[in-house]
């Protein structure tokens, strides 16, 4: 903590951080100074409802027997660890391996997190479920769980990302969601977020199916609880396979909900790098970029103190990606503290690399990966050469990339597609 | 001071209608935030309440959502904020709150901020994000910077529950920011007897005035509100007002003219 707290002292004011912890000082929620629940007075109540039912179904067998058979039998799980052999024969150096959580059920790793909520809702006695989505995979994945269980959806949606994510906004009204287009501000993620929230105060009795590992407590703990399933499955499996622990983990970051339930299991294992990638765009300028922890500071933004992208008075910075999934200037409170402790580091990969990743992936291996995930991709092949033969790097592949085709097709125009 | 603040709750009896009036700071411009605020304040409201434009506003609905967006894009920052409470004090001595999100203020540094906002003429706090129960540390670091020359006005929502009430006990200074209805800012608040019950409940449980707001846009709902709080916060309905004056491009004397008809009807909603 006083190493952490160290390095902190250099971005923000330490006396204020102090203070902002006490109020949870000696509770949950938080991660290092990292964290809380800044919400309007409203929600206080509703989110200690939330944080208690949470723990009592943690605590209650027949909750994560469930909860268990669900994923199985549902979802597909456990997903295959894969050896990617052509991508590392042609790379020449470490061996990449992926976590296949594209072949999940809807496509991608929310549902692993729609499922644990929705039936966390379903055991509050809850009707109406409500959600954010940028890329549309959380709000595929929720529109599931809520056909699955029988509860009415809404999701909400930026202007921008129900442009480029088409595909999946149909897919979401053929499950019998609402998707409530967001039209103010940047019109993607953010927006998406603050009118969920918006949704959320004045419906007190609906369940808010938060989709990444942010937001005011619980979420950042609860959504990486039902992610962490991911890093215990690649845990279990490298050992199995590989006889021992991967050297290397990397996942792409937005809210960081893949990555923290990659990394979550293997956080004590001081042996295996965690590299968490974040969407470098087109460049480091600001508006051009969603690169929160590489480049912001950290702030209050949509209940939780963590890293964001903010102007010198504390605005939140337009963000830009080619991937919708990680068009967002805040990140996962835990992301904020494994930033300050060193334990993972945070690099940036910006469009052009991450849709060549796309491409090799597919030719190399005749797997399409989502445009987020494309960003882990695209770091892999940049690492693996540089390091031996009998390295292990393990790749989360979070989701598959048919949603992205229409937006692959338009950033390569110009025949790069057909090379 | 905050003594500004205390003097109107002070010495009169309890369901008397208090005032309070929300603007935007730079909406539409700095020179008009600073015009209105002396209208307001020459047009018998008791308390001011002066928004801080943040990009993303969680609590608040359509219409100040709009308002922070035109004061953001005509250049308004916090600094310039106190720059205008500086300039309205000046000549006014109606109570000024600043209601702001946190960011903002972490990003201005509290103690800096806390100091000039007291020099510029800050009466007190109202932080949307910032529960009361989270804030407890950052008040006390704030009396320990200005004394109780800043107060920090808390909220209770239908949905608080009796200890979070309980947690205002010993609040003497400022008043209890009452929300009509679960939700945010804008929109016509109903006023049914559960609400109307749970006001009066507050009476028996805090020795703080009660000011109810969210939705407050008529006289009636006033009427039905007298003698069960000490004032009314409107917001919403009068940015709406004074938006649609500057969206009808009226300029001058008409201008003047119009605000002076948004005062009184403002004034009017005083029972």
């Amino acid at each position: 903590m006083e190493q952490e707290q160290g390095k902190l002292m250099e971005l923000i004011d330490q006396e204020t951080l102090n203070d902002l912890m006490a109020g949870t000082r000696n509770g949950t929620g938080r991660f290092g100074p990292f964290g809380g629940a800044y919400v309007p007075e409203t929600l206080v109540p509703v989110l200690r409802e939330l944080e208690q039912a949470y723990q009592q179904a943690q605590r209650d067998e027949s909750f994560q027997l469930e909860l268990g058979d669900l994923l199985r039998d549902y979802v597909g799980r456990p997903s295959l660890f894969y050896e990617a052999r052509r991508l590392s024969e042609a790379l020449g150096g470490a061996h990449i391996y992926l976590k296949r959580e594209d072949l999940n059920h809807t496509g991608a790793h929310k549902i692993n997190n729609t499922l644990g909520q929705v039936l966390l809702a379903k055991r509050m006695g809850k009707t109406r479920v409500i959600a954010e989505t940028g890329a549309g995979q959380h709000g595929v994945a929720t529109a599931t769980a809520c056909a699955l269980f029988g509860l009415s959806c809404v999701i909400y949606m930026g202007e921008e990302d129900i442009r480029r994510q088409r595909l999946n906004v149909l897919r979401m009204r053929l499950l019998g969601a609402e998707v409530r287009a967001v039209s103010l501000g940047s019109r993607t993620l953010k927006d998406a977020i603050n009118e969920a929230l918006r949704d959320w105060v004045a419906h007190v009795d609906t369940f808010y199916c938060f989709g990444t590992a942010a937001g005011p407590h619980p979420f950042p703990e609860m959504v990486r609880d039902f992610q962490a399933v991911i890093g215990r499955e690649t845990r279990k499996q490298a050992l199995a396979e590989l006889g021992r622990l991967p050297d290397v983990l990397v996942a792409c970051v937005g809210g960081g909900s893949n990555a923290i339930g990659f990394f979550y299991p293997f956080l004590d294992d001081a042996s295996v790098r965690l590299i968490g990638v974040e969407a470098g765009g087109t460049g480091d300028e600001v508006g051009r970029h969603a690169a929160t922890l590489g480049l912001g500071s950290p702030g209050v933004l949509h209940g939780a103190y963590s890293y964001l992208l903010q102007d010198g008075d504390g605005q939140i910075r337009p963000t830009h990606s080619v991937s919708a999934g990680l068009d967002y200037p805040g990140v996962g409170p835990e992301h904020s503290l494994l930033k300050e402790t060193g334990r993972a580091e945070y690099v940036r990969i910006g469009d052009e690399d991450a849709v060549k990743a796309c491409q090799v992936l597919s030719r190399t291996e005749g797997i399409l990966p989502a445009l987020e995930s494309a960003h882990a991709v695209a770091y892999a092949l940049k690492m693996a050469p540089g390091l031996s033969q009998d390295k292990v790097i393990v790749v989360n592949l979070s989701g598959r990339g048919d949603k992205d085709v229409e937006t692959l097709a338009e950033y390569l125009e110009g025949g790069t597609l057909h090379e | 001071m905050s003594e500004r603040l205390e003097q109107v709750f002070q010495g009169s009896p309890r369901g008397l209608t208090r005032l309070v009036a929300y603007v935007m700071a730079g909406d539409p411009s700095y020179e008009m935030s600073l015009r209105r605020l002396r209208g307001l304040a020459a047009s018998g409201v008791d308390v001011l309440e002066l928004g801080v434009p943040f990009s993303d506003p969680m609590a608040d609905g359509p219409i100040i959502q709009a308002a922070g967006e035109r004061a953001l894009a005509g250049g308004m920052t916090l600094s310039k904020v106190l720059r205008l409470v500086r300039e309205f004090r000046r000549e006014a001595t109606t109570p000024l709150l600043l209601m702001s999100y946190l960011n903002p203020l972490l990003r201005y540094g509290w103690d800096q901020f806390v100091l000039d906002a007291v020099e510029s003429g800050v009466d007190g706090l109202i932080l949307p994000d910032l529960p009361w129960r989270e804030g407890q540390a950052l008040r006390e670091r704030t009396a320990e910077r200005v004394g109780n020359r800043l107060t920090f006005i808390p909220m209770v929502a239908q949905t608080s529950e009796e200890e979070d009430i309980q947690a205002l006990q010993d609040e003497k200074r400022g008043f209890v920011y009452v929300l009509s209805r679960n939700g945010i800012t804008g929109g016509e608040a109903e006023m049914p007897a559960q609400v109307r019950a749970y006001i009066a409940k507050l009476h028996e449980m805090l020795s703080l005035p009660r000011c109810v707001g969210f939705g407050i846009q008529k006289r009636e709902q006033v009427e039905v509100l007298a003698g069960i709080c000490e004032g009314v916060i409107v917001g919403s309905a009068l940015v709406d007002r004074l938006a649609h004056l500057d969206a009808a491009g009226l300029e001058g004397e008409g201008l003047r003219t119009k605000e002076a008809e948004v005062y009184t009807w403002l004034a009017g909603l005083k029972a």
